[in-house]
């Protein structure tokens, strides 16, 4: 603070004077312990883990021993079915989850955009399953799916006579097997029960978010696109496809990327769960780099997953920011 | 601008050495050691400092663990540096401080999977010579003993000891007709089918099968239970012939007939307690810790008609008196970390944190000692020694293997597809088998 008004006055002074620093100076210095922090516990350790990624390397005594060994680890993994998999169930539980939580979010939005008595309480209400921490959320929809009788939805379903004994919610079986098509298809994706059901408990507590953001974009559209709508005879339905989505294309770009990103690094939700049973992405990165100790191919992996949310992103600004423009 | 770039290179590299250097000495708080006085001959380590790390969950409690370090301090003068930290953070901690030049810890609880890794590559120290010496070996089990060797030698002295029991209802069992729990697997399943086909409970057997280390630990009591380990002595995958196969084959036939409540594939070990104590299922198999549960009024449905027993072995591998049943092992024991610079302050910690006299005092724990699990004292204090005594000689362990975490990892995922019917037994044992062979 003291800098910064010296500076100012030091700016006041005549330039013949004094000799003026750089101009560049005290914004270095002011951001030089940032940088450092930032130096420090993320780009080091980035380029150390990138470094790691091209070694065979563990743990010894007195420090790690590690071999060069180029892309083998690469290599390891692009040909290795488990990675598939588990990119094909990242990528299911990702799209899904999307799918669900911007419907149910824009949704959820256009009402709140509504005047209604008690908005302003709801508004506020509908933040609470967002700020559970995970770990809360994930333990609450663990005893909510508890397969006995004692298990909160079993429980409700039986009292309510809508079934005769207690299902287990958390079953690893693939739901719809016998169906053509989608059964093979979900079998091959690697759905099941349980990851249906945890999705809807980590959507239940994101899609609040995703309501918010939408709802704050909708206030950004002016009253009179619609008044002026009305006037030409648009339906309801007429004045969101053409009015409210495309001016609200710039936040769904961000929930976009925001959630994608997040969901492709799904863990805590799934890990409380079902510990290691749903192979997700990050799920197997832990346990290929930290439990098993391969701190290399951990490396890898983790850069693996990196890239393919780095092509994500690259891809919905190409989409969504060309027409944006247009 | 260049004298600007490299000033400010020079403040960073500054600023890293003095971080590099105060992150170098946090873990030795031995620099203020107070001077005391010259050292006593009764006190032949004062002034030396041990740093110790232990679980804060199960076993010994943190406030009896801190009193019994109390009084070493008295006794030797040294001073002891207690980390508590979870169970699931003890073995990261105890690498990154084995990877240190120097020890972060000198003394550590080692668990028994953690044997063979820590053995081969040389993160703790070998205890025989020091054992030989200070210590009456033959009051501790072999079968204790063994969860420990590794290449021919002990690298931790036993501790804690944890292990799987037998736990029925003594009211589902009477209404099916039974007075006296089952000896043999087939007794089990005779009585488990009564029961089902009686209508008295819809899922007589409810266990922890969820794909996790539970699920192995449950495998390989079974495998005991049909007379055999799940690798050899060489540290070989075994488990896809015999004893392993008949085990597995039981579980999956348990759960097709409906005996084996479905839940099972998706319950640890605390969700499979809570099974038994609502009264919803007539047996388990389950750690020490549900005993003292299925007692607590405040949470239980079955006191009283809850009791624990012996896990049942098959009839043709049931010996009277020699093999009357099977279980698995959890025990923890303490060990020397290699990188110490005091390995026998470290040991003389050891041995009196692992002391018969300690655990006799503290029976909350299963002891470790056979000359106080025999103590009249003790019995008259335990009405369950006798059964937990006999149910911890008869302990199979894990598979001691350096790779121990992949291997559980690719064990887990075989037995659970056979147990969700996505694999034949046989099939998914040979697959495991063949990945596990594959690992080394």
């Amino acid at each position: 603070m003291v800098g910064l008004e010296t500076s100012i006055r030091r700016k006041e002074r005549p330039v013949l004077l004094g000799r003026e620093p750089p101009a560049g100076r005290l914004a270095w210095r002011l951001v030089s312990p940032t940088l450092l922090v930032v130096f420090l516990v993320s780009l080091l350790p980035l380029v150390l883990a990138f470094a790691l990624s091209f070694t065979e390397a563990h743990v010894v005594r007195g420090g790690i021993a590690w071999r060069f060994i180029g892309l083998e680890n690469y290599r390891y993994y692009l040909g290795n079915r488990a990675f598939w998999e588990s990119l094909r169930v990242t990528a299911f539980f990702t799209v899904v989850s999307l799918a669900v939580e911007l419907v149910l979010g824009i949704g959820m939005a256009l009402i709140l955009n509504q005047p209604f008595f008690g908005r302003g309480l709801v508004r506020a209400l509908i933040l609470i399953p967002w700020a559970l921490p995970t770990v809360v959320n994930a333990r609450m929809w663990a005893w909510i799916y508890d397969g006995h009788a004692y298990g909160a939805l079993n429980g409700l379903l039986l009292a309510l006579g809508w079934i005769k004994e207690p299902l287990v919610w958390l079953s690893t079986a693939v739901p719809g097997a016998h169906v053509p098509v989608l059964g093979p298809f979900l079998k091959w994706v690697g759905d099941s029960t349980a990851l249906n059901m945890i999705l809807i408990g980590d959507t239940w507590k994101v899609t609040p978010l995703v309501a918010l953001l939408v709802l704050a974009g909708l206030q950004t559209i002016p009253r009179e696109y619609y008044e002026a709508a009305r006037v030409d005879g648009a339906t309801v339905w007429q004045q969101f496809r053409l009015i409210t989505l495309p001016l609200l294309k710039p936040v769904i770009l961000v929930v976009l990327v925001l959630r994608t990103m997040e969901l492709f690094r799904v863990f805590d939700i799934l890990y409380i769960i079902m510990a290691n049973t749903i192979k997700v992405l990050s799920i197997y990165t832990f346990e290929e780099g930290i439990v098993f100790g391969h701190l290399g191919r951990g490396s890898a992996l983790s850069f693996l997953v990196g890239l393919v949310i780095l092509l994500l992103a690259f891809v919905y600004i190409k989409l969504l920011y060309s027409e944006e423009v247009r | 601008m260049r004298t600007y770039l490299k000033r400010s290179l020079a403040i960073l590299t500054v600023c890293l050495l003095v971080l590099t250097l105060t992150a170098g000495c946090a873990p030795k708080p031995a620099a203020e050691t107070p001077k005391e006085p010259a050292p006593a001959a009764d006190k032949p380590f004062a002034g030396k400092t041990l740093n110790v790390i232990y679980m804060a969950q199960a076993g010994y409690q943190p406030p009896v663990f801190e009193a019994r370090i109390k009084e070493f301090e008295d006794k030797t003068g040294a001073k002891v540096n207690l980390t508590f930290v979870k169970y699931d953070e003890q073995h990261e901690k105890i690498v990154t401080s084995a990877a240190a030049p120097t020890a972060t810890y000198d003394v550590i609880s080692l668990d028994l999977i953690w044997t063979a890794e820590f053995a081969e590559k040389g993160f703790v120290l070998p205890l025989d010579d020091r054992i030989a010496k200070d210590i009456k070996k033959d009051d501790i089990a072999p079968a204790i003993w063994s969860a420990f060797e590794y290449n021919g030698k002990t690298w931790a002295m036993p501790f804690l000891a944890n292990f799987q029991l037998f736990f029925y209802n003594t009211e589902l069992l009477e209404k099916a007709g039974y007075k006296e729990p089952p000896k043999t697997m087939e007794e089990l399943e005779e009585m488990m089918t009564a029961m089902k086909k009686k209508g008295i409970v819809k899922y007589p057997w409810s266990d922890s099968w969820n794909q996790k280390e539970g699920l192995v630990c449950e495998y390989v009591w079974l495998t005991g239970a049909y007379g055999g380990d799940t690798f050899d002595a060489q540290g070989r995958p075994s488990f896809n012939q015999g004893a392993g196969v008949k085990a597995l084959e039981t579980m999956v036939r348990w759960l097709d007939k409906g005996l084996a409540d479905p839940n099972s594939l998706v319950q640890d070990e605390p969700m499979a307690k809570d099974a038994f104590i609502s009264g919803n299922c007539a047996f388990n198999s389950n750690w020490t810790f549900q005993y003292g549960l299925m007692n607590d009024p405040a949470n239980s449905k079955v006191v009283g008609k809850a009791k624990m027993g012996l896990l049942p072995v098959a009839k043709d591998v049931f010996k009277a008196g020699s093999y009357e049943t099977a279980s698995v092992s959890g025990f923890q024991g303490m060990a020397v970390m290699a990188n110490t610079k005091e390995p026998d302050l470290a040991w003389e910690l050891v041995k009196w944190m692992t002391a018969p006299e300690f655990q006799a005092q503290h029976l909350e724990e299963m002891p470790v000692w056979t000359s106080v699990q025999q103590d009249p004292a003790t019995l008259a204090k335990d009405p369950v020694m006798d059964v937990k005594s006999k149910e911890i000689a008869a302990v199979h362990h894990r598979p001691k293997v350096a790779n121990y975490p992949e291997v559980s990892s690719i064990m887990q995922k075989y037995i659970h597809l056979a147990l969700e019917k996505k694999m034949a037994p046989q099939a998914a044992l040979d697959q495991a088998v063949k990945e596990i062979e594959a690992l080394q």
